[in-house]
């Protein structure tokens, strides 16, 4: 007995171009679509949620600003994620980076303080609040490279020890960066100079510019620059790294260090951006976290989180306005970014394989 | 399923009149995403014959192979077993109907016994394994077809040759009658090939079939009843009769024109010494792997290193590369010390390493032949691709590498191909002209063009002056090629001969340790 037919997976010879682009989308579409299925059993419209939701996020000049401005710490987190990742090593941490870049970086804004033009002291804050997510990423970066220890373990657990640190500086009483001045614990200001503008009315700052120039610099050094092949070698084969003299462990050191810092810089820019404090709500907003999603969906592709994350900022952004302006639960939006996910990995084996259905002709 | 209980020499032995097929296949055709594996193949195989499938390698030879024991299915054309159709939907089925393949690779639990090994996946055991009687079963099957080999033994503690034995034996034991060996001689030593064939004979004598895949032509003439040659997955050529194959008539079908079969050796004489190393020692993880090695090589001097795998010689030639800190002694190159100092020193000094394996470690697979040439090259920080590339066309055409040129990924070259590749950057020189050349293994895999080709491009480098150092376990490349050979049998060098008067019997003897004059 059986059916006479079987569907078999044939393995590409080579994925073609455009399914890079067309199964990523794809993956979106089917989620929405799943995503449908919920909204109608539940007894919404999948039509007026998702019109609402885009209204939010893409449609609207007000949508649009906030995505991008979600999407400034995204990229962030997203480029130190990929950036890692290319190479096979598993930051999962950058969550925990991005609240060391945070306090780093309120810490630069708060003690170099007033004397400092805008001009150097945003650069500053930036760079100690990147260094400050290098510094948290050190040992993992340390003994994975000399000892091969796990990494994933060690930047994950790193991030809960990071969520503690940052309410310890907030909850405490007498705080360095606790506000004097409020009896609510609340994060103490930086410096006026520490803190940029937004553009118009909107809540967007420039820091997007400077997320955007850092993925898109990124993905020079790696494409053109010997580190760029380097990383790329030992990505691919580390017996070939070994057979041309080429240190995995000083890169793979100096990869994680990178990672950390844009991590960091992801939290730095939150505080020369809207936050101008340590905000210790951070901790449950998961955007370090939400970077291992995006370079998932831009498979790891430097200049393509760009895209991804504001695809995901969209998303969050949609899902966060829905709940405001109706009543559908934020669970929605929440569901639908893991479904994007989870169509997004599981699309991979339609780029990797063909399926094709065969008829055995013989049931067996 | 039967057991011990065989029938014996049932089958006519070439005798007279031509006896039935035991297992054919007819037109059969197998397609892959962008190749035509077979096409149109017919292949018979009759009761007590060794029936030879023989091309180069993906000529289509292991694909037939793998339909005929049900690994994989025509996409048409069908399998006829002693006049009955047969579709074979898996292994299992194939072995059912008697058809078993003895896997180039051995498909072995190291940590079970012989019995243990034989007995595993058949479904008939009790529930209580009577270790006794299987082993006393699995015994009386090894030795009626004089395949002597102690149940009770650890595979993980067998040579190679004895393991191959067990793979041959859980055939029988699972009552094959059509045995599909797939090069089974790649891993042997000469030795251990006599006493295969000596196998093979016991084993066509009781009737068995034996379906012989190889490449290798010398032992194709010498086991054959009948040969299939197939080159591009079609069949070209049909020699029957044993011994009425002819090897050079063999190698035109495989490769389709004439083939240059001579030992080549050193013409220029030879001149100043190139790699100095003295009593060089390694030890792996406290096991030693190499004890007291200590040899020169000499401008235009190709000095071979033999012997089974394992016994040292891929980390000889990796702690010469300066992959590998020697534990103890000294290696120099062109006069100057380097142990220890890293491959990047070594290739200061004028050093080429062609490793073992290509993919992987020579190149690396996602990158194209332009940025594989970078590999060892000096590199400014910002990697230069522009002022390389007409270099990397030129070595395309030099050296006829088939590829879409300078941005074609190395992953997609063919095996010659890749090893060409690899050749063109070693050979052409990156940091400093090339002095010392240490080859691994550089025809394993290739197609008899591509050997060909290989070989030539070595013995055009010593005649160049370069010192070369030739690692193969391809002991008829070794002693067609080098000027002399050196002998590695468990980390030390037991056996030296000029490459011209050496021995088969004499370094086969020492490859399988049985010594005769210590170097």
């Amino acid at each position: 007995m059986g059916i006479p037919v079987r569907i078999t997976f044939e393995q590409r010879g080579d994925a073609p171009r455009r399914l890079s682009l067309l199964v990523p989308m794809g993956s979106v579409v089917a989620a929405l679509v799943f995503g449908a299925v919920f909204l109608l059993a539940t007894g919404y419209s999948p039509l007026d949620t998702y019109s609402n939701m885009l209204s939010g996020s893409f449609a609207t000049s007000r949508g649009v600003t906030d995505t991008l401005a979600l999407a400034t710490v995204l990229i962030c987190t997203g480029v130190a994620a990929a950036f890692a990742f290319q190479m096979n090593v598993y930051n999962i941490g950058g969550e925990g980076q991005l609240y060391l870049g945070l306090i780093g970086a309120a810490w630069a804004g708060i003690s170099l303080g007033e004397h400092l033009p805008s001009l150097v002291m945003v650069p500053l804050v930036l760079a100690v609040g990147a260094l400050s997510g290098a510094a948290w990423i050190f040992v993992p970066a340390w003994v994975r490279s000399r000892l091969g220890t796990s990494e994933i373990v060690s930047t994950l657990l790193l991030t809960y020890v990071g969520a503690s640190l940052v309410e310890y500086v907030i909850y405490t009483p007498g705080s360095y960066f606790r506000n004097p001045n409020t009896p609510f614990p609340q994060g103490r200001l930086v410096a006026a100079s520490a803190k940029l503008d937004p553009f118009g009315d909107s809540r967007l700052y420039p820091t997007i510019i400077v997320s955007v120039v850092v993925a898109v610099a990124l993905a020079w050094v790696v494409r053109r620059t010997e580190y760029g092949y380097r990383i790329k070698v030992i990505a691919d084969s580390p017996k070939a790294a070994q057979y041309a003299g080429i240190s995995a462990r000083r890169t793979t050191m100096s990869v994680m260090l990178v990672s950390g810092a844009l991590a960091g810089l992801g939290g730095a820019l939150l505080v020369v951006g809207p936050y101008g404090k340590i905000e210790p709500s951070i901790v449950n907003l998961g955007y370090g976290y939400a970077g291992i999603v995006i370079a998932a969906l831009a498979r790891n592709n430097l200049a393509a989180i760009v895209v991804s994350a504001v695809l995901f900022s969209g998303l969050r952004v949609g899902g966060e306005k829905l709940q405001i302006t109706t009543d559908t639960p934020i669970h929605i939006g929440v569901m639908l970014q893991g479904a994007i996910l989870l169509f997004a990995l599981g699309g991979e084996a339609f780029r990797r394989y063909r399926i094709r259905i065969v008829r055995t002709g013989v049931a067996t | 399923m039967t057991d011990a209980s065989h029938e014996v020499a049932r089958g006519p032995h070439h005798s007279g009149g031509v006896a039935p097929s035991a297992l054919s296949a007819h037109r059969i055709v197998k397609r892959f995403p962008g190749v035509l594996a077979n096409d149109e193949v017919d292949f018979d195989v009759r009761a007590g014959e060794v029936h030879t499938l023989l091309g180069e390698n993906g000529a289509g030879k292991s694909t037939l192979a793998a339909i005929l024991c049900g690994l994989y299915q025509p996409d048409s054309g069908h399998l006829v077993r002693n006049g009955v159709a047969l579709h074979l939907p898996t292994p299992r089925a194939g072995l059912q109907h008697g058809i078993a393949m003895v896997h180039q690779h051995f498909r072995l639990v190291e940590r079970f016994t012989v019995s243990e090994n034989v007995v595993l996946g058949s479904r008939d055991l009790d529930f209580r394994l009577k270790r006794g009687q299987i082993d006393e079963r699995v015994a009386a099957v090894a030795e009626s077809y004089g395949l002597p080999i102690d149940p009770t033994a650890t595979v993980g503690d067998l040579s190679v040759g004895q393991r191959q034995r067990v793979e041959i034996v859980k055939a029988l034991y699972q009552g094959a009658e059509i045995l599909l060996l797939d090069e089974p001689t790649a891993v042997l030593v000469p030795d251990e090939v006599e006493k295969l064939f000596e196998n093979v004979h016991a084993m066509t004598r009781a009737g068995k079939s034996i379906v012989f895949i190889s490449h290798k032509l010398g032992e194709v003439v010498a086991i054959s009843d009948r040969v299939t040659v197939l080159r591009n997955g079609r069949v070209t050529g049909h020699v029957s009769g044993k011994g009425a194959a002819d090897a050079r008539e063999l190698a035109r079908l495989m490769v389709g024109r004439d083939i240059e079969m001579r030992p080549q050796r050193a013409t220029h004489p030879i001149g100043h010494e190139v790699l100095q190393i003295r009593n060089l020692s390694l030890a792996l993880g406290g096991v030693g792997v190499l004890s007291d090695v200590s040899f020169n090589i000499h401008e235009g001097e190709m000095v071979g290193i033999a012997g089974v795998a394992g016994n040292g010689q891929r980390e000889l030639a990796d702690t010469i590369a300066g992959l590998v800190t020697p534990t103890g002694g000294s290696i120099a190159i062109a006069g100057t010390m380097c142990t220890g100092r890293g491959p990047i020193h070594s290739r200061e000094l004028g050093l080429a390493y062609v490793p073992e394996d290509r993919l992987g470690t020579g190149l690396v697979p996602s990158m194209s032949i332009l940025d594989n040439l970078l590999l060892t090259r000096e590199r400014s920080v910002l990697v230069d691709r522009t002022s390389l590339r007409p270099e990397a066309a030129r070595l395309i055409d030099q050296f006829e590498i088939k590829a879409n040129g300078p941005d074609h990924p190395a992953r997609k070259l063919s095996g010659g191909n890749a090893q060409k590749v690899l050749l063109a950057r070693e050979l052409s020189g990156g940091r400093t002209t090339t002095k010392l050349l240490v080859v691994c293994s550089p025809t394993r895999g290739l197609d008899v063009g591509a050997i060909e080709t290989v070989r030539r491009l070595l013995n055009d480098a010593r005649s160049a002056g370069q010192a070369i150092l030739l690692v193969s376990e391809d002991l008829d490349e070794v002693m067609s090629l080098a000027d002399r050979i050196l002998v590695l049998y468990r980390g030390r060098i037991v056996h030296e001969t000029p490459g011209e008067t050496a021995s088969l019997a004499a370094v086969g003897a020492a490859m399988a340790g049985v010594l005769q004059g210590v170097a």
